[in-house]
């Protein structure tokens, strides 16, 4: 699986993409991946790029992405050449987000949004890696999004 | 019994220094360099071993420490990145002549791209320069293995071995077995122990030119010795030979799986690019090289590539390039390319220090003044007109020198201003500022002080007080530099103090009129990218009032903190509160009037 993780500075780009790789080692998988952060806090883009459980390189080419999580809308353009099936959070789920838990937890809570609208790892396997404050809200995120997957079926592109 | 880790390419190579034996590792940051010495004071924290892991004042202090460490039998390495090995070629030509007595690892990190580099130089032909061998890993796990594959052939042929890295492999991330046990290594320097022997080491610790031509001879058995065991690996069966090192391997192998090309090429992956041994390879139709980013391989072995135009001659060989490669060769079909659509350029933090000292530097000395700008965060005052050259650590102040030199040798007015970061000054600052005090040259100094290495990550620099052992440390002050050098006009000012640092501008400029001395304005403000920096810094929050802002856009184009933003609905400028931190610099911007803070 090949995923690329997208945003800007204090976005969470590389807390979700370690609990992402800490998902697939904890299933036995292997993970390669690059991250791409130099000025980041300098208003540059966060860009991680991982394999899981294939290949020998971490990078990705261009167009080849199985999926891209973008956590700036803003880089949808950039996002499209990595793949075309895009995961972005809409306004009205990062606003929930903000309000059903502490800051410091939303990214959790969208891990759980993530999650549930795309089984790219068993909910399982993040309350696994997960500590229990964190577990919560991502269950949160989780059981919040199933409900509009279900009357939405998903609206990612 | 050995534990799987999730590490990056950097964090590798300090397992395997430490793990391997190293226990005096120095060296001084750059990107994408900069991770391997703080990982390994964090297994030095958490084992408790004997040595020395700590940053140098640049990297041919750094060359020439670890080398001294190895000489005394300890195990030693030395980090930068490929600019850095520019600084540090003196002492690493000569560390092949003499020869480590202990393992010397030499670790390089090179930018092919480059990301965030001067050059794209391959540091593979520095160490054929210097006559050092050199591993290039292809993976994130052969940087861990490497670096004790290094030690251990440093150790047995008293050779320095250059460990090369790339961004990719660097910053990549893989998880790696490593051993449950740390493994434990004897901690016993030694010099000049055994005095009956001793002239016969100095031949070798102080060789005069007639000795260096045996210890030339000596060196060149050594690569020979090596050479002749350096055999690289075969992968797949094809008629067409690709010569092969570092990740550019990983990125072929993906490539021939995907498209299924195992019987059509055959891979030789060198493990060691450096030193080898010339073979023909005439059973093959085509023998080419991909390697980054010079031609090395394909020298030693005459191969196609970068010289008949099959290869770019510049940029990374990035994955989707390699496929181009492929396309060229007639294995796949060509593919069309995807334009990458451009990102916003990256500006100094919101509430950094180095921005507002600037804008008060430019408000008072104009366009026309001649800034000389460095290496460090503050190249990004380029966007908003306070950089007029950018060459390299240190050159500000040769530049700001010969510059005003020459205007005042055809005795014609200009005001000439060099502005460096502290780490920068005492990397290679002081230097250039010896000759400015020497021959007289009246040019303004400015040091961009935030207390750390900014742009790399936060290093500590020479600066700090404590170690990151807890242990004592003696500050160096910038200014007791600058007076002891001879300047007169030293002074040190908060730039977040706008009026009192527009007041010693003014006093800099006025004083410059007179004298024959450059002087030296400090703008002092701790980096507000440290936890310590963000949390004591003042909170000034400012309001944009909306009646006052005309939208004229002279505070994002002139002062650019990506707080600020343009509202195109209202046409009037706008505060992000997200990435604001209320520093309240920007009220002392805006022509206007319209940013006030707000009194509490």
């Amino acid at each position: 699986m090949k995923l690329v993780i997208l945003g800007k500075g204090g976005q969470g780009v590389l807390f979700f993409s370690k609990i992402l790789a800490q998902m697939a080692l904890s299933e036995g998988k292997s993970v390669k991946a690059t991250e791409i952060k130099g000025m980041a806090k300098k208003g540059g883009v966060v860009e991680v790029q991982m394999k899981i459980d294939e290949g020998l390189s971490p990078l990705i080419k261009r167009g080849e992405a199985d999926l891209v999580i973008l956590l700036s809308p803003d880089l949808e353009e950039y996002g499209k050449t990595f793949g075309q099936k895009i995961l972005k959070f809409s306004e009205e789920e990062i606003k929930k987000a903000f309000e059903k838990v502490p800051q410091r937890l939303v990214n959790t809570y969208l891990l759980g949004v993530l999650l549930a609208r795309h089984k790219i790892f068993d909910k399982k396997t993040a309350l696994k890696v997960l500590d229990e404050e964190n577990k919560k809200s991502f269950l949160k995120g989780f059981e919040d999004a199933e409900k509009n997957v279900q009357s939405q079926d998903g609206d990612f592109t | 019994m050995l534990k799987r880790l999730y590490l990056s390419g950097n964090e590798a190579i300090a397992y395997g220094l430490i793990e391997g034996g190293v226990r005096f590792l120095t060296g001084y940051p750059g990107t994408p360099s900069s991770e391997i010495l703080p990982t390994a004071q964090k297994l030095k924290l958490r084992y408790g071993f004997k040595g020395f892991i700590d940053w140098a004042v640049n990297e041919k202090v750094a060359l020439e420490m670890a080398f001294s460490a190895s000489l005394c039998g300890v195990k030693s390495a030395v980090t930068m990145k490929q600019v850095g090995l520019n600084v540090a070629m003196d002492p690493f030509l000569n560390a092949a002549y003499v020869g480590p007595k202990a393992g010397f690892v030499v670790v390089v990190a090179d930018d092919p791209g480059p990301h965030s580099s001067q050059t794209e130089q391959d540091s593979r032909l520095a160490a054929y320069l210097a006559k050092v061998p050199v591993l290039d890993p292809s993976t994130v796990e052969e940087a861990y293995l490497f670096a004790k594959k290094a030690l251990e052939l440093s150790s047995e042929f008293e050779i320095p071995l250059m460990l090369r890295t790339t961004t990719r492999i660097s910053h990549g991330k893989s998880d790696i077995a490593v051993p449950e046990e740390f493994p434990q290594e004897e901690f016993n320097p030694s010099f000049k122990e055994n005095l009956k022997n001793w002239n016969i080491e100095l031949q070798r610790l102080a060789a005069t030119p007639k000795l260096r031509h045996l210890l030339h001879k000596r060196l060149n058995e050594k690569l020979d010795a090596l050479a002749e065991r350096n055999k690289p690996r075969f992968f797949y069966q094809g008629d067409i030979l690709i010569l092969t090192s570092g990740i550019v391997f990983s990125y072929l192998v993906e490539l021939i799986e995907e498209h299924q090309l195992e019987n059509k090429v055959t891979l030789a992956k060198f493990d060691m690019p450096f030193p080898v041994k010339y073979q023909k390879f005439s059973e093959f139709k085509r023998v080419i090289t991909l390697e980054e980013t010079s031609p090395l391989l394909e020298l030693f072995f005459d191969t196609e590539g970068r010289r008949n135009g099959l290869v770019p001659k510049e940029g990374e060989l990035t994955p989707e390039v390699c496929e181009k490669i492929f396309s060229k060769l007639g294995l796949i079909p060509e593919k069309k390319s995807i334009a990458i659509p451009p990102l916003k350029r990256p500006s100094l933090c919101p509430g950094c220090g180095h921005r507002i000292g600037l804008f008060a530097l430019k408000k008072v000395f104009g366009k026309k003044a001649i800034y000389c700008g460095d290496i460090g965060c503050y190249t990004l005052a380029l966007n908003f007109g306070v950089t007029d050259t950018v060459f390299c650590m240190g050159a500000s102040l040769s530049f700001a020198t010969a510059i005003k030199k020459l205007f005042d040798e055809k005795e014609k007015e200009r005001e000439v201003i060099g502005i460096i970061g502290d780490s920068t000054f005492l990397h290679s600052g002081i230097t250039p500022l010896i000759d400015a005090y020497h021959y007289k040259v009246p040019f303004l100094l400015i040091i961009l002080d935030n207390e750390t290495v900014g742009m790399t990550g936060n290093q500590k620099t020479p600066a700090h007080k404590v170690s990151y052992e807890g242990k004592p440390l003696n500050p160096v002050k910038i200014e007791r530099i600058l007076e002891g050098l001879g300047l007169d006009f030293v002074k040190v000012v908060d730039p977040y103090d706008y009026k009192e640092t527009l007041q010693v501008l003014k006093e800099a400029k006025e004083y410059l009129k007179i004298s024959d001395k450059p002087c030296a304005v400090i703008m002092r403000h701790p980096c507000v990218y440290t936890r310590e920096g963000l949390l004591n810094n003042p909170k000034r929050p400012v309001q944009i009032l909306e009646e006052k802002c005309t939208g004229c856009k002279f505070c994002l184009s002139e002062f650019e903190c990506p707080a600020l933003y343009f509202d195109e609905s209202s046409e009037k400028v706008c505060i992000d509160k997200t990435l604001c931190i209320d520093c309240g610099c920007c009220q002392f911007v805006c022509p206007k009037k319209a940013i006030l803070e707000v009194k509490a």
